[in-house]
């Protein structure tokens, strides 16, 4: 019911209150959608887009994980990230597709770093926030018994970070995804946001509105994706949530 | 060698200097000192990127009207009187919008059920697109960046004051029932507390949010206020301009949020017991659920 009341009210805007050129309705705008399948490259460009995100995903995680776990275990890293991961969720995207741009210009490594710099944050304020959750006895124990370091690290630590880490992803990922786009828009050759951006230089309303409606389509199925494939995934986890 | 043979030992270490540089304050001086030393670096290796000296001069000849090397005047206030105004209004417009969205989805079912789906798309849609739409309906001026405020802030006031609604509890609905509590008086006593917090946590996301969308709304659609003048650097090449316009958007945000947002956040939440005071509460952004079902199990 949810859907169609959606499409009911944007067609009732569309042809009462506004007009259809104002704001195409959803059967011009579907129109557009299988002219923009028809074409063919649309494929290539989402597929740029989402592995331009997903790299920046690996650079946050390979950056956030550590900073969380210095963060997680010590005061004087907790106080020294501090300002810089509290405050990073309160700067506009425009600044960081500005850094993109300004470092690398017009090459896919902009939406890269733009990715990594919105999503590292959230991965390591989560992986601090997890370690704070580990088993105490389980790491003295280890101690006890005369563990290495190495041993807790690779059978208590890294398991107890991982789960943390990919919410930290996946928590991200509406606003990554969006500041990808907003890069490519910026300065980009290929992409989802650069064929937004050429629509919008048409000044065609029904492109924009099109390619906007696949890549929230795809927003949001990719969003249920990461929470199904986080459960199984961490599916040995469930017996502490049940507890 | 025991704690208090170590303490007398003399050493940099257990200085007074050493001391405070260990201490959670010196922590945050060496991470602001370190973040200069790396764009320093940044700055030399890659030839666009300014250095921040430079951008620091950039950003006093804008502020103070000095000139850009015999080109340009600064004209900071010029431009920031010109987008104080947009946001503002966006702000309000939007905050009141979203309070009524939110309150009617919070209370009526049938209202959740419709609504629901529509906010959902609502929320997902970035700033940008919303930027450019406004932009091809009402040409470049002033209507482009207060309606790409109004439109991309307003949903996540709603999501907010929705859940604070619904956060009422239910006992205490049911019990007011039974003790014929009057309208007025569930209002004050039992749903203003209830979404208290909630409606700041709306208002702030707005703020963020808003902010961005004017920048970008001026960016594409407007023949003044910061996000042109931005642009305008942009367009010249001239990057030192450009980011320094970036750190002082930056400094914007953060001079809000700190300065009157959070103690506004604080001061309404004062009645509560024990303030959360875990790192990811100050965050906020981060506090919410997944981002669908946040939106999808309002």
């Amino acid at each position: 019911m949810g859907w169609a009341a959606f499409f009911g009210i944007w067609a009732f805007v569309s042809a009462v209150i506004l007009d259809e050129f104002t704001l195409p309705g959803p059967l011009k705008v579907w129109n557009e959608i299988l002219e923009i399948v028809r074409g063919g490259s649309w494929a290539d460009d989402f597929l740029i887009s989402i592995s331009k995100t997903f790299m920046g995903f690996m650079i946050a995680l390979i950056v956030g994980v550590p900073v969380g776990y210095m963060m997680g275990r010590a005061g004087y890293w907790k106080a020294f990230f501090h300002d810089g991961v509290v405050g990073a969720g309160s700067i506009p995207g425009i600044v960081y597709a500005i850094i993109a741009l300004v470092i690398f210009g017009i090459g896919f490594q902009g939406p890269i770093l733009a990715v990594g710099l919105i999503s590292m944050p959230f991965i390591a304020l989560n992986v601090a926030e997890g370690l704070e959750g580990v088993d105490r006895d389980l790491l003295s124990m280890s101690t006890a018994f005369g563990r290495s370091d190495r041993q807790a690290l690779r059978h208590i630590l890294i398991p107890s970070i991982m789960p943390f880490a990919f919410a930290g992803v996946r928590l991200s990922f509406a606003i990554a995804w969006k500041v990808e786009a907003l890069t490519e828009v910026f300065g980009s050759s290929n992409g989802v946001g650069f064929q937004i951006r050429f629509a919008f230089q048409g000044f065609s309303i029904a492109g924009v509105l099109a390619w906007t409606l696949m890549f929230i389509a795809l927003l949001l199925l990719i969003e249920r994706g990461l929470a199904i494939v986080e459960r199984w995934l961490f599916r040995w986890r469930t017996w502490e949530q049940a507890a | 060698m025991s704690a208090a043979t170590m303490s007398r030992q003399p050493g940099f270490a257990n200085s007074s200097i050493g001391r405070a540089l260990r201490s959670s304050w010196g922590a945050r001086v060496t991470s602001y000192f370190a973040f200069v030393v790396a764009w320093q670096i940044v700055g030399a290796s890659f030839f666009r990127v300014p250095t921040p000296w430079e951008t620091l001069d950039f950003i006093w000849r804008e502020v103070s009207g000095g000139d850009h090397g015999g080109v340009r005047p600064g004209q900071f206030w010029e431009h920031f009187s010109a987008t104080v105004p947009r946001f503002a209004i966006g702000i309000s417009v939007a905050f009141v919008i979203g309070v009524v969205v939110g309150l009617l989805i919070g209370s009526f079912s049938f209202v959740r059920a419709l609504l629901s789906d529509v906010l959902l798309v609502f929320l997902a849609l970035p700033a940008i697109i919303w930027a450019f739409l406004t932009v091809m309906w009402f040409g470049l001026g002033w209507e482009a960046p207060v309606y790409t405020v109004i439109l991309s802030a307003a949903p996540f006031v709603a999501v907010n004051v929705a859940q604070g609604v619904r956060a009422v509890s239910p006992e205490l609905r049911r019990m007011s029932d039974a003790f014929g509590v009057p309208r007025n008086r569930r209002i004050r006593s039992m749903l203003l507390p209830a979404i208290t917090g909630y409606l700041f946590t709306g208002l702030r996301f707005a703020v963020i949010i808003g902010w961005n969308a004017v920048l970008l709304a001026e960016w594409f659609g407007a023949v003044d206020g910061v996000g042109w003048r931005a642009r305008l650097w942009y367009d010249a090449a001239r990057y030192k301009g450009f980011v320094g316009w970036a750190i002082i958007f930056i400094v914007f945000i953060f001079l809000l949020d700190g300065l009157v947002l959070s103690p506004l956040q604080r001061r309404a939440f004062r009645w509560r017991a024990s303030p959360s005071s875990d790192l990811k509460a100050e965050v906020g952004a981060v506090d919410t659920e997944s981002f669908t079902n946040t939106a999808i199990g309002l």
